[in-house]
């Protein structure tokens, strides 16, 4: 794409894009696309905000503090038992 | 010989702060806090009897996750629940983007979908789908990172990725569409 993308291949590009695994040479390509198309700027801000709650709301799990205690002690009892530590 | 690991005590050290992340995993791969929690236990455990086969400088998070979905694979897969059907052959690869573009463009609607919904349609997806989007969207490895813990491609990892997210957006569409927080509007006819 010697005068950049056109939409098809933006779009085609945008999940590689924002996962940020395209050459820089590529990518600023369709940063200067993004910047000058608005339906394809309106699908990056979608997919962004789309990934956004999706991280959120997954990472609002966390390891119980009683599964941490378990590991914890469990790996204190194996280094207890092995004599070369 | 020298100790590829950098002492035991360091075990400690880089395995406790992915605690996190190796629940979340389990998580979704069991879903099952019970189970989720027993896969964290075998998981350490193993990844501690091995820790001399660990190279310091390798990515911890890649070598964990992959004893845990072992671990996963070897004794804890069941029957789960019967998955969404994935669309392996959608046509229009945008249909959710292109069913809110009028309305509601940035996907606000997203944020009012309460957690335990958008777990349970993460839990629904097919396995394949699910713990590539897991290690991407939620843990956010990298292609390479993901292809070498499952196994599989690049390729692969890509476009069960962007499967795994079409899929996603349409069951949460539907869902916002149900509870009212987004107007449901006609999909627009594929584009020719």
């Amino acid at each position: 794409m010697p005068g950049g993308p056109n939409c098809r291949e933006a779009l085609s590009l945008l999940q590689d894009y924002m996962k940020q695994e395209i050459t820089p040479e590529l990518a600023t390509k369709i940063t200067d696309h993004l910047q000058k198309c608005r339906p394809c700027f309106d699908h990056l801000r979608f997919e962004t905000s789309f990934l956004e709650m999706l991280e959120r709301k997954a990472k609002g799990q966390c390891c119980p503090d009683r599964l941490r205690d378990r590991i914890l002690s469990q790996l204190r009892s194996e280094l207890d038992g092995s004599s070369d530590s | 010989m020298t100790d590829p690991a950098p002492g035991r005590e360091a075990f400690e050290a880089e395995v406790i702060p992915q605690l996190d992340s190796l629940y979340r995993l389990a998580l979704r791969l069991t879903t099952d806090p019970s189970r989720a929690e027993d896969l964290v236990q075998d998981t350490v455990l193993k990844a501690f009897r091995s820790w001399q086969r660990f190279q310091p400088g390798t990515n911890i998070r890649s070598w964990l996750f992959t004893i845990l979905r072992n671990t996963f694979i070897n004794d804890y897969r069941r029957r789960q629940r019967e998955p969404i059907p994935m669309d392996l052959e959608t046509a229009e690869p945008h249909a959710t983007f292109r069913a809110v573009d009028d309305e509601d463009p940035e996907g606000s609607f997203f944020a009012q979908i309460v957690d335990a919904k958008v777990l349970e349609a993460i839990d629904r997806l097919p396995e394949d789908f699910r713990e590539v989007l897991v290690l991407s969207d939620i843990e956010n490895l990298s292609y390479a990172e993901i292809a070498d813990v499952l196994g599989i491609p690049v390729g692969t990892v890509k476009s069960r990725l962007f499967r795994a997210r079409r899929q996603l957006q349409e069951v949460l569409y539907d869902h916002a569409v149900e509870m009212g927080y987004i107007r449901p509007r006609a999909r627009a006819p594929l584009e020719k």
